[in-house]
């Protein structure tokens, strides 16, 4: 009797491993299904009484996190019986993690995506379009199209955007500026005349932090955008313009000619954060970053700065005057999964994260910038943020540039990185064009 | 009939298994079925399935799947030609080779000497085998976020240390070229005429040898005890130096962990990645990817030019290395069962 439930103990185990084993199967299994229940349909309004799960990924954590689990706070209230699950996943992990949930049927039903990866997911089929929701916004002026245009693949918006970003932004201590006589440049040559007098004053100009491979491309985006144009830079982008394209080949003369005139020599030993604090400690007078370096310098390097007061910041002059107006922005978006089991809960959200409503608890809070137009200024806690948020894109007749390498992603997106990274060693204009050609063609056929 | 010891056998008519009711045999496959089970699905079945993956071109964006038959596109040994033409696995190759010769040297012959004055201190042997056995106490990512503060250019102990210690200097001779500064952008580069090694990858094989050393202090500490004290006294009688006894007496008597520590410090070389990714993922540039961080960013990171076919071809490629290089270990190591 006990050796036969031994045996009978036995088979159950082993019918259980393999039954365990052959899960992963089963999941992948649902690929296809998820895949193919893709709604073709754009976002209905959002309906009353929703319940049941949500998972909500997101990349924030820290102080961000809770500023985010405080500007969903209206959604919850709003949902008593919708369970909002947020899932934290490390920024870096982000892409690598989604892939797997997303090819295996298991993606959450909201996430948070950079624009290359909703590009890239989209084609897949893996996401479900928010044309309806756009549509609402543009008409409403809370949106732009050139806003509408980042979040989309192929002409579908797939993306809602929450947390914004405005680049090319040079910060510099007002009191140094002061002390050297120096006032905030205007024009490109007046650019210059201020970091030859930086150097002939003994100042290092510029702290870089190209140690972290993603602060290169700070530079890339702006002269690209300011030398070659909007044009050039969403080309590159969808491939319809050539890395050897003049505009591009006469933007990465420029930035070459600015690296060898300006850079420091440890541009690639400091990482981001040490460029940051390097500049707040007076080692070098400017960097160029976004704008959520404002709510980091207190943060990571002296709590006592008075943003606005120790520290602000100017727009990189345009490098021609003649040329428009155009914006460097980034920022974190959200996408919909298209086999959500909750789709209703899902697009209510996404509705709700691109509401100024959502977007105002944040923007109060600091180190943010709100894309939604009807956001007030006077909501931001601080005169750099306030700045800031002036700067964004609210007039459609400001077109807007996201940063390029994420836009792009994947591969293109690693090879520029590190290629940028090799420029700013030997500013080799040749090699860098003839690197990106040679990825691009590969990668695109 | 056969002869054992000058005494005769005659083999039994049958064998005892095929005398054992299948009633019998149950029971020990029942012990056996669930490791087999473990064994075929985690370790067995895996293996099969990336070297049949790596005949096909796929990303994970669309898995690879032995059951999805119309879903294949079958490229043969595409893999493994675009592997071995590319550029960027060369690269990675040289800077796993610098890892290959580089750290199973420096800790066999660091942990021999470290495992040696622990062996002649007087005493605290057990607190000096402690402290060097700290560091493989904590994750290898922890320990390249330690690195990384100390590397650092700013506040970082190495930097400070050079420069308050007025030591920071460069050299620019012949082939090498070394500054004492830049440790993880660019702290010079050795020119083999065919190809530059950037001394990067000794920057992160520093960190590497201080998380794993502690390995090698143990196991040789561990043979140090099974020295024979005669052996060493004799050697001292005869009027040998310290020097001698440990080329002469020590080093002999620990072959084998030794081949344990060199092999498996190999083995480290080889399949490292957690060093690397934490302190430089690889940069700057490509100066010190090595070929674990290019398999990960052929699967993960290039997702729109599906690379994960590629990626398992380099995966087998490097499997195949670890074969050949853990061969004589496992080979040797067999050998002993079986006597």
């Amino acid at each position: 009797m006990v050796t036969s439930l031994r045996r009978m103990m036995a088979l159950i185990a082993v019918v259980a491993l393999v039954a365990g084993a052959c899960g992963d199967d089963d999941g992948g299994g649902d690929t296809t299904e998820a895949t193919q229940a893709a709604p073709a349909t754009t976002a209905p309004a959002a309906p009353a009484g929703l319940a049941g799960d949500l998972d909500v990924v997101i990349t924030w954590s820290g102080s961000e996190g809770e500023a985010f689990d405080a500007s969903l706070e209206g959604f919850r209230t709003a949902n008593p019986g919708l369970n909002v699950n947020v899932i934290q996943i490390p920024f870096g992990e982000l892409s690598a993690q989604l892939t797997q949930q997303f090819a295996s049927g298991s993606g959450p039903d909201v996430t948070v995506a950079l624009p290359g990866l909703i590009r890239l997911f989209a084609g897949e089929g893996f996401l479900m379009p928010l044309d309806g929701l756009w549509d609402e916004w543009v008409g409403a002026g809370q949106y732009t199209e050139s806003l509408r245009g980042i979040a989309s693949a192929d002409g579908t918006a797939y993306g809602v955007w929450f947390k914004a970003n405005v680049n090319a932004l040079q910060w510099y201590s007002p009191p140094q500026f002061s002390d050297l006589g120096l006032s905030v440049p205007t024009t490109w040559a007046e650019y210059e005349d201020v970091l030859d007098a930086l150097q002939a004053a003994g100042v290092e100009p510029y702290a870089v932090g190209a140690a972290d491979q993603w602060a290169s491309t700070q530079w890339w985006d702006p002269f690209l955008a300011r030398v070659g144009g909007a044009e050039a830079h969403n080309g590159l982008v969808d491939g319809s313009v050539s890395w050897d394209d003049p505009r591009v080949v006469e933007s990465f003369q420029a930035l070459g000619d600015f690296i060898a005139d300006y850079f420091p020599p440890d541009a690639l030993d400091r990482g981001f954060i040490e460029a940051l604090c390097a500049r707040t400690g007076g080692d070098a007078a400017l960097q160029n970053q976004g704008a959520f370096v404002n709510l980091i310098t207190t943060g990571e390097c002296d709590p006592d700065l008075v943003p606005g007061e120790d520290y602000s910041f100017f727009l990189m002059p345009k490098f021609d005057e003649s040329a428009p107006l155009v914006q460097f922005v980034s920022g974190d978006l959200f996408a919909v999964s298209a086999g959500t089991d909750n789709p209703d809960a899902a697009l209510a959200l996404a509705r709700y994260l691109g509401s100024a409503e959502a977007q105002a608890v944040w923007a109060a809070r600091g180190g943010f910038v709100a894309p939604n137009a009807d956001v007030p200024i006077s909501v931001y806690p601080d005169a750099n943020d306030q700045a800031a948020a002036e700067l964004w894109p609210r007039d459609p007749g400001v077109l807007a540039v996201y940063d390029l390498d994420d836009f792009i992603g994947g591969e293109i997106q690693s090879a520029l990185r590190e290629a940028l990274q090799d420029f700013f060693r030997d500013q080799d204009v040749d090699k860098i064009v003839n690197t990106m050609v040679e990825v691009d063609n590969r990668v695109r056929g | 009939m056969r002869t054992v010891n000058g005494r005769k056998w005659r083999r039994r008519p049958s064998s005892a298994a095929a005398t054992l009711r299948p009633s019998r045999l149950l029971l020990p496959l029942a012990f056996v079925g669930p490791l087999l089970v473990v064994f075929g699905a985690f370790y067995l079945w895996p293996a099969v399935n990336t070297i049949l993956g790596s005949f096909f071109r796929w990303g994970l964006l669309r898995p690879w799947s032995l059951f999805s038959p119309a879903e294949w596109d079958f490229v043969g040994i595409s893999n493994y030609i675009d592997t071995l033409t590319s550029p960027r696995f060369w690269n990675s190759a040289l800077n796993t080779a610098v890892w290959l010769v580089v750290f199973p040297l420096a800790v066999t012959v660091g942990a021999l000497f470290i495992a040696v004055m622990i062996w002649q201190a007087p005493t605290g042997q057990r607190a000096f085998r402690t402290i060097f056995m700290l560091p493989m106490t904590i994750s290898l990512v922890a320990a390249g976020v330690i690195w990384t503060f100390i590397y650092d250019p700013d506040f970082g102990v190495l930097s400070d240390l050079v420069r308050n210690l007025g030591i920071d200097f460069a050299i620019d001779w012949g082939p090498l070229e070394f500054k004492t500064a830049e440790w993880l952008s660019n702290p010079g580069t050795v020119d083999l005429g065919f190809a530059q090694i950037p001394l990067i990858n000794i920057s992160l094989i520093v960190a590497g040898f201080w998380a794993f050393t502690g390995f090698g202090v143990i196991t040789l500490t561990a043979g140090l005890t099974a020295v024979p004290e005669e052996l060493v006294d004799a050697a001292r009688v005869d009027g040998a130096r310290n020097s001698q006894v440990i080329r002469h007496v020590l080093v002999p008597a620990l072959r084998r962990p030794l081949t344990i520590v060199a092999t498996v410090s190999v083995i480290f070389a080889l399949r490292t990645f957690d060093v690397v990714w934490v302190i430089t993922q690889g940069g700057p540039v490509q100066d010190s990817e090595v070929l674990a961080v290019t398999v990960w960013k052929q699967a993960f990171v290039f997702l729109d030019s599906p690379q994960a076919g590629t990626a398992t071809a380099l995966a087998v490629i490097m499997s195949a290395a670890l074969v050949v290089v853990a061969f004589p270990y496992l080979k040797g190591l067999l050998r002993r069962e079986d006597a």
